[in-house]
């Protein structure tokens, strides 16, 4: 069981076994994808930075240790090539692709409460969007099942405890900001 | 409670971070505090919507990049290996070829040699070199004739010693000891003239000059020093030489008796 878990897979990749980071990409693809979309809502673009990550672990391979978790590693590194597109491409980064939101229905909800529903996540989408990227990522890394707070934190560079307080500010700004959006 | 407690408290109870116990507990207090109800329901319920944001799913272009990408640095670093592997090869393909091994042996036998060859060279004492160089047996001989005409009687030790280095003396040299034996007013000087002399006992001029001195000869020291000589040579012809002297007046009577065991022993 060892050799599956996701440190040694890196620690095989880091020692050559270039082959292993197929497996690691086919783990964590989904996640990171949509680490990216709920950042900056392309699509496209997030496809391009899932790739550049795994491109990074492959440069960067001889910094992983195996000490920490390989998941807090993949998303500091995620958040590194997620700034410096942010910073290359300013203008575009951070705009909703509005059109691209999908949403989960209730099946048991009658039609027009389906539709108040999805407009209420629509209108989640957008507020989420709004929410300055530091409270975003908090929030998205906090919804993913399997990462804990304290993983939360060594990717934040923070305490556990801290990270748990700013994924709540997060979420309340979030609701603000969902209201303020509700009002108009 | 404390505001920030309660808020790391809802936000471990929303991630699903609490146990079952903990879950209860913070229920139970929820239930209890309708104030923090409330603040919990705006926030659990946004906390819920956020689930419901679809992610779409990435396209297989993603997973055909990426595995593009993968085997083109899979192949890479196999061509680096092979690289690294097919350069020590042909350098080994080259030191292993019987051509090469012989060319090396040859090489490294010839380099021992002449380092032996040097070593010995530096090992041999310098004076093997000068002795064997004619040019610098005639400087040295030079020397000799030079410094036996000096004042001074260190100078003229000097050349006596210098002469003993000389492997094979010419004519010129044995004169010149010779009549440093006959006329060198330093006794010390006279003494080292017949130790030098002595190498040459071979040669029939030094034999004779040696002879010849005898009569010449002032000193009691240098006079029984002569007297051993030619006992030890057993040379005959020492023994006129040798009764003319006892007749002068000057002779001390210890010498003389000396002269005297010696014509005996000669005779």
């Amino acid at each position: 069981m060892h050799q599956l878990t996701d440190n040694a897979l890196m620690l095989n990749v880091k020692s050559g076994d270039l082959d292993k980071l197929g497996l690691l990409y086919e783990r964590h693809k989904k996640r990171l994808f949509g680490f990216f979309y709920n950042m900056n809502g392309n699509a496209s673009v997030s496809e391009d930075l899932v790739q550049n990550v795994f491109v990074r672990m492959l440069k960067y391979k001889h910094t992983f240790t195996g000490e920490g978790s390989f998941t807090a590693w993949m998303f500091r590194t995620a958040r590194n090539v997620n700034y410096d597109h942010y910073k290359k491409y300013k203008k575009e980064a951070y705009q909703a692709e509005l059109s691209s939101v999908a949403y989960k229905l209730d099946e048991d909800s009658g039609l027009d409460t389906k539709m108040d529903k999805n407009e209420e996540v629509a209108q989640l989408g957008r507020a989420l969007r709004q929410l300055p990227p530091e409270k975003r990522e908090v929030l998205i890394l906090s919804k993913y099942k399997g990462i804990k707070f304290s993983e939360i934190g060594e990717i934040l560079g923070c305490s556990e405890g801290a990270a748990k307080v700013k994924a709540h500010r997060a979420l309340n700004d979030l609701r603000n900001i969902f209201l303020q959006l509700e009002t108009k | 409670m404390e505001q920030e407690k309660f808020d790391i408290w809802m936000m471990e109870y929303l991630s699903d971070g609490l146990e079952e116990e903990a879950r209860k507990e913070f229920e139970a207090f929820l239930s209890g505090t309708p104030e923090y109800q409330e603040k919990f329901e705006k926030l659990n319920g946004t906390w819920h919507d956020l689930e419901k944001i679809v992610i779409p799913k990435p396209s297989e272009k993603m997973d055909d990049l990426f595995f593009d990408m993968l085997h083109g640095e899979i192949a890479k670093s196999k061509a680096t290996k092979v690289s690294s592997r097919s350069w020590l090869a042909f350098v080994g393909e080259i030191f292993w070829k019987p051509q090469m091994a012989y060319g090396i042996l040859l090489l490294v036998m010839g380099l021992s040699l002449g380092y032996i060859l040097k070593t010995d060279a530096i090992n041999t004492p310098v004076e093997t070199t000068v002795f064997s160089n004619p040019d610098t047996e005639n400087v040295r001989e030079q020397l000799v004739l030079t410094l036996l005409e000096q004042p001074s009687a260190n100078k003229r030790l000097q050349g006596i010693s210098e002469a003993n280095k000389i492997q094979k003396v010419d004519e010129k040299v044995i004169s010149a000891l010779l009549q440093t034996l006959n006329n060198d007013t330093n006794v010390n000087v006279r003494l080292s003239a017949i130790e030098s002399l002595t190498n040459y006992l071979d040669n029939p001029i030094v034999r004779e000059g040696l002879v010849q001195s005898i009569v010449k000869q002032d000193s009691p020291i240098v006079q029984v020093t002569l007297a051993n000589l030619m006992v030890a040579l057993q040379e005959k012809k020492s023994i006129e030489p040798f009764k003319t002297l006892m007749r002068t007046k000057d002779l001390e009577i210890s010498v003389k008796q000396k002269l005297e065991t010696t014509i005996k022993s000669i005779i």
